[in-house]
């Protein structure tokens, strides 16, 4: 009867724990031929960046969107939104707007964009041709996008509405219908700051549009500030603290209505105690 | 047979040794993430390099070029366009993209000084 090889059981058991610890933690393969997906966060909103740059240059929406497949978003617009907002809060304002315009882009709501000449008369093919023994990608669409559509986020990016002279026909960007002032609520509320004055922005599909640039004004003084930088409250949420006995004028920077006459209310709690209330605005985009 | 049995122990480690870098190296090798941009494989570096110069035709500013491929590490911005231009050339990019990349390459070269 023979014995059951315990030893050598063992010693192949050890064997694959030390192969396996070399090949894991002391000897890894080296990376060379990482996708983008595999970026660290911040080298994918500089990939992102990048994505939209282009986009803004070209014009090529297809192009664009198949880069962004590359970095595996879950949600590829919530991803440039989030982005939208760290660059406002970074006051890295032409970024942003592209960026923005990427993603209104992505949901439809994009802005004309006419593509420089390209530097050379042949432009039979704009799209990269990959190499044979590497995955594609960008899309082999072969036209140049020209995305159209109405005005709904105002960019400062002045390259997006150059008026480049074609032989085609170029889309000329039409302004948006201005915002309108759909709500305007007095709140006496003793759990916000005194005259605190709440903004909200909306597109015409009543999603919350970050980046929208609001003025306001009050006697000879006059500021602004952006949605967005809250995210947690919404994308389209912006907020105001205003002084009490003052009248302002609300209005987004893109054309709007004008909330004028704002002054923070007088409200008292439960209790008797007074306090200053506040207002919300909220502004959407008509159909 | 003392020998044989030490040797057939030997052997079983040898052989635990090769199945565990099989399997760590080849069938399921470690997952990265939080990778740095020199990492990423060459087509998608190109196709970086292209996105700067789709930008660069546009804006016209090297500066901001140079900033942008700059995520590459150490490199000078010139030569990582250079070497995407040649990745380009090499697998038959569409010519419009070619020459976009070249009018970056030899915006950079200006703006760095390189003749």
């Amino acid at each position: 009867m023979s014995r059951f090889p315990w030893g050598a059981l063992l010693a192949l058991l050890l064997g694959l724990g030390a192969g396996l610890a070399y090949a894991w933690t002391i000897s890894p393969l080296q990376i060379i031929d990482a996708i983008p997906s595999a970026l660290r966060d911040d080298f994918k909103d500089q990939y992102r960046s990048a994505i939209a740059a282009a986009y803004v240059s070209t014009g090529n929406l297809e192009r664009a969107k198949a880069r962004l497949a590359l970095l595996d978003d879950i949600d590829p617009i919530e991803a440039l939104n989030a982005q939208a907002q760290r660059l406002l809060a970074n006051a890295e304002f032409q970024s942003a707007d592209q960026v923005v315009l990427l993603s209104a882009a992505l949901q439809g709501n994009g802005i004309a964009l006419v593509p420089p000449p390209t530097p050379t008369a042949q432009t039979e093919n704009t799209q990269p041709t990959q190499p044979q023994n590497t995955p594609s990608l960008i899309p082999t669409s072969s036209t140049q996008d020209i995305v159209t559509a109405t005005l709904e986020i105002a960019p400062t990016q002045p390259l997006l509405v150059a008026s480049t002279p074609r032989p085609t026909q170029t889309p000329i960007p039409t302004i948006g219908a201005p915002f309108k002032l759909i709500a305007q609520e007095s709140l006496c509320d003793s759990n916000l700051p005194d005259g605190l004055l709440q903004v909200l922005v909306l597109n015409s599909n009543r999603r919350q549009m970050p980046g929208m640039e609001i003025r306001i004004t009050w006697e000879a003084n006059d500021d602004r500030f952006f949605t967005g930088l809250k995210p947690e409250l919404g994308n389209g949420y912006a907020d105001f603290l205003m002084t009490p006995n003052i009248a302002y004028s609300v209005q987004l920077a893109q054309g709007s209505d004008v909330a004028s006459g704002l002054i923070a209310p007088a409200c008292q709690t439960s209790s008797g105690e007074n306090y200053f209330g506040g207002f919300k605005l909220t502004f959407q985009q008509p159909k | 047979m003392k020998i044989n049995r030490w040797l057939f122990i030997f052997l079983a480690f040898v052989i635990g040794i090769g199945a565990g870098l099989a399997y760590g190296w080849f069938i399921d090798p470690v997952d990265f993430f939080d990778l740095t941009p020199d990492t990423l494989r060459a087509d998608f570096k190109t196709d970086y390099v292209l996105m700067v110069a789709e930008a660069y035709h546009s804006h016209r500013d090297p500066g901001i070029s140079a900033r942008q491929l700059a995520i590459f590490g150490s490199q000078s911005p010139t030569s990582i366009a250079s070497q995407g231009l040649t990745y380009a050339r090499a697998n038959q990019f569409a010519e419009a993209d070619l020459v976009l990349i070249q009018e970056l390459v030899t915006a950079l070269q200006a703006w760095s000084g390189i003749p």
